[in-house]
């Protein structure tokens, strides 16, 4: 139990924002990622050492996550409220207020562009940008081709660029 | 205005680092003349940078002993069989295998169809055989043949002729009547 406390310790902030990535709640995120070590912990035996840790938890937290968001009949908007505390206590440490006014209106267009994107287009999205996970990574996790990896993440990036290219 | 295209097309794949050394090269040869291109690139950089800095501000304020005693809790709960059902069923019946049930069925189906021509009286409940009956109506006969898998009913009405012909052994030819 002590090597699997290590574990956890050292993945749960990780797994825990690929989750908040997706599914754009911390309750539904924190309830999620504690789910995904539950799974971990009774399916180890299966984790036979072919793919590293990251990718396997990785691959539990993403389909626990998808499968949440597809029951999750909540208003999107939930994000931008639960993201209140993280904006306003960024926003203590910058400097100028214009630039404040600015990243705020940025941060909030991101989250609602990125809500707009599929599960499977912000999974790759989030992979990518929080762990810098190779393309060949990513495939494993999602159970899917490089190729499928590399035109999700040009989609998804080109969705995003549109939708704030007036703040960028 | 087609390189710059091309360029922006590969801009992604360049900053993750997914490109070979030459397609690099000449994306980096680019960039360096093009401000387009060079404004497409850091749109890109800013998107990443946001969203990292913000998810990562929210995972540092999870803090792992509250996190860990949740963890704990899952692991000492014991699942019901429902529970365990409902798991079983979630994870073996994904959307992938669900859409192998289409042809899979269309398969057992033409399966079952096809027994008929190896095993013999297969159906037999359900023939298609024609049944041919004869009723005596009053001097007048009436022979019905029903074909049930065509749903066809043809009915002869023909005289009696017994009477008239006592030698005769082919009964009275009359044109059928549908």
């Amino acid at each position: 139990m002590a090597s699997f406390q290590e574990l956890v310790s050292r993945y749960h902030q990780k797994v825990y924002m690929v989750i908040l990535g997706l599914l754009h709640n911390r309750d539904d995120a924190l309830e999620v990622a504690q789910e995904t070590f539950l799974r971990a912990y009774r399916k180890i035996g299966s984790f036979a050492g072919g793919s590293s840790f990251y990718t396997w938890i990785y691959r539990i937290a993403v389909n626990l996550a998808i499968d949440a968001q597809r029951r999750q009949k909540r208003n999107p908007l939930d994000f931008r409220e639960t993201m209140d505390g993280v904006l306003e206590a960024q926003e203590e440490t910058a400097r100028d207020p214009f630039a404040d006014v600015h990243d705020r209106e940025l941060r909030e267009n991101l989250i609602r562009a990125i809500n707009e994107l599929t599960p499977e287009h912000k999974a790759v999205i989030v992979l990518r940008t929080i762990e810098g996970l190779s393309y060949k990574d990513i495939g494993e996790i999602l159970g899917c081709s490089e190729g499928t990896v590399m035109s999700r993440l040009h989609y998804a990036r080109k969705k995003l660029q549109d939708k704030l290219s007036a703040f960028l | 205005m087609r390189d710059c295209e091309n360029i922006r097309e590969s801009i992604g794949r360049w900053l993750d680092g997914e490109l070979d050394a030459t397609e690099s090269e000449s994306i980096t040869a680019h960039l360096a003349s093009c401000e387009e291109c060079r404004k497409a690139r850091q749109q890109l950089e800013s998107i990443q940078h946001i969203l990292k800095t913000t998810l990562v501000a929210e995972a540092q304020q999870i803090e792992f002993l509250p996190f860990w005693r949740g963890v704990q809790l899952r692991i000492g709960h014991k699942t019901s069989w429902y529970e365990h059902a409902l798991e079983w069923t979630r994870e073996t019946f994904t959307l992938s295998r669900a859409a192998w049930l289409v042809p899979v069925s269309i398969a057992v189906l033409l399966a079952i169809l096809s027994l008929e021509s190896y095993i013999p009286g297969w159906r037999e409940g359900r023939n298609s055989f024609a049944s041919v009956e004869s009723i005596d109506a009053y001097g007048r006969n009436v022979a019905l043949l029903r074909q049930n898998e065509s749903k066809t009913t043809v009915i002869w009405l023909y005289a009696d002729q017994e009477g008239e012909n006592e030698t005769a052994d082919e009964p009275a030819k009359s044109a059928p009547a549908f």
